[in-house]
């Protein structure tokens, strides 16, 4: 109980020092390592770094992407970030092709987003919808659920394409 | 505002103005919190002022204090003080005059005094102030029961959301006790993924907790529900 609770602190402490320091990504990856080592098995799930692969949840015609890098100047990207991706697999018949090089809106991330009135949020997946760099959606739909977090980063378009809010 | 007292406290013993009060001392503050002083010219409206201004003006604080002592030393009224006083000059070890002199009135007016509450001890304000928490919150909104294994439904009131409440629904994982946050974390699969979330049970956000039913399982979290089908989170 104790050993998850350091755990699960030591999670949000992490997620807390997002976005500062050089050593950040060397961090998240050997705290990855540790926690898998860790007899109790607590699942350490960071942020979205370069070469992260993505889900695509939308129609715009792209299945999986691969983060290039975090928009804003960040060292990495949460939940509600805008990120810089390369399209790796996509249908035939879409709007993207395979090697094209995109924006996109983390709608969904494994690491738990803390919010304001102490809850926290976590998906089972990472997804993104691909936004053009205006921000607006490039498809017309966008499947699974999406946290109020994209009201405040001011994506409201995905948010009404929606078709469930965590 | 030290200033205040300043005129009549530098006529006085200048002491231990080098000193610093700890803040934690709860003595203090229910000396604070006692009824109306005997004030002797005094403004006493200069002590809770000082008191919130920190450690630099409690030096000050504290001669205002032995200011009063020597002067109402005939006051029974200022019993309350000096005792309280006397025990922080003890505990700073330094005064020697003004703690004889006080310790014999001490001594008198004790038997007048109703018994001493226990002391606070330092270790025990996390808990206490928890407890008050949570009793305060229990009393606006009572709690059900929540265990590991019940399927709750809890309608929370978003900020952002400001129209209707949200419903949020699913199997308690886990559920861990830290006072005033403790918190439950729901495990449901919307629209095909899974989705859990934290929710502290003392927030004045929950506006409803209800358990919807249970279900029996033999671990305090189920972190394992997580590799199982999604067919075993889902909850109508």
């Amino acid at each position: 109980m104790a050993a998850s609770l350091a755990s699960k602190w030591s999670r949000v402490g992490r997620s807390l020092l997002g976005g500062l320091g050089n050593n950040l990504s060397g961090l998240s990856s050997t705290s990855h390592e540790m926690a898998s080592g860790n007899f109790l098995s607590q699942q350490q799930r960071t942020f979205i770094q370069m070469r992260t692969v993505l889900k695509v949840v939308d129609n715009s015609g792209a299945k999986t992407v691969m983060c290039i890098q975090p928009l804003k100047g960040r060292k990495v990207a949460r939940l509600g970030d805008t990120i810089v991706a390369s399209v790796k697999e996509a249908m035939p018949t879409g709007k993207v092709k395979k090697g094209q090089v995109v924006h996109a809106v983390v709608v969904r991330a494994a690491m738990q987003h803390g919010r304001f009135d102490g809850s926290e949020v976590r998906f089972d997946d990472n997804a993104v919808v691909l936004v053009n760099k205006a921000g607006e959606p490039t498809g017309t739909r966008v499947f699974g659920p999406v946290p109020h977090e994209l009201r405040r980063k001011k994506h409201v378009s995905i948010l009404t394409l929606a078709e469930h809010l965590a | 505002m030290g200033s205040q007292v300043l005129p009549q406290a530098l006529h006085w013993i200048p002491r231990s103005s080098t000193q610093c009060i700890p803040s934690k001392r709860l003595g203090f503050s229910t000396v604070l919190s006692r009824g109306p002083f005997v004030s002797h010219g005094v403004s006493v409206s200069a002590k809770p002022i000082g008191w919130n201004l920190g450690f630099f003006v409690n030096a000050q604080v504290k001669d205002s204090f032995v200011v009063r002592a020597e002067a109402n030393e005939e006051a029974e009224a200022n019993e309350s003080i000096e005792e309280e006083q006397n025990e922080a000059v003890q505990a700073q070890g330094d005064v020697v005059v003004a703690v004889e002199a006080e310790s014999e009135d001490k001594v008198e007016e004790e038997e007048v005094k109703a018994p001493r509450k226990p002391r606070v001890k330092l270790g025990d304000i996390m808990g206490i102030l928890n407890k008050r928490a949570v009793e305060a919150s229990e009393s606006e909104r009572p709690i059900p029961d929540i265990r590991t294994g019940d399927v709750v439904e809890i309608k929370l009131e978003v900020p952002e959301n400001r129209r209707r409440l949200s419903i949020y629904k699913g199997i308690v994982m886990s559920r861990q006790n830290a006072g005033i946050h403790t918190t439950i974390r729901i495990r449901r699969i919307i629209a095909g993924i899974g989705v859990e979330i934290v929710f502290p049970l003392y927030s004045p956000n929950i506006k409803e907790i209800k358990v919807v039913s249970h279900r029996k399982v033999r671990r305090a979290r189920l972190y394992y529900l997580r590799d199982k089908l999604p067919r075993l989170s889902t909850f109508k």
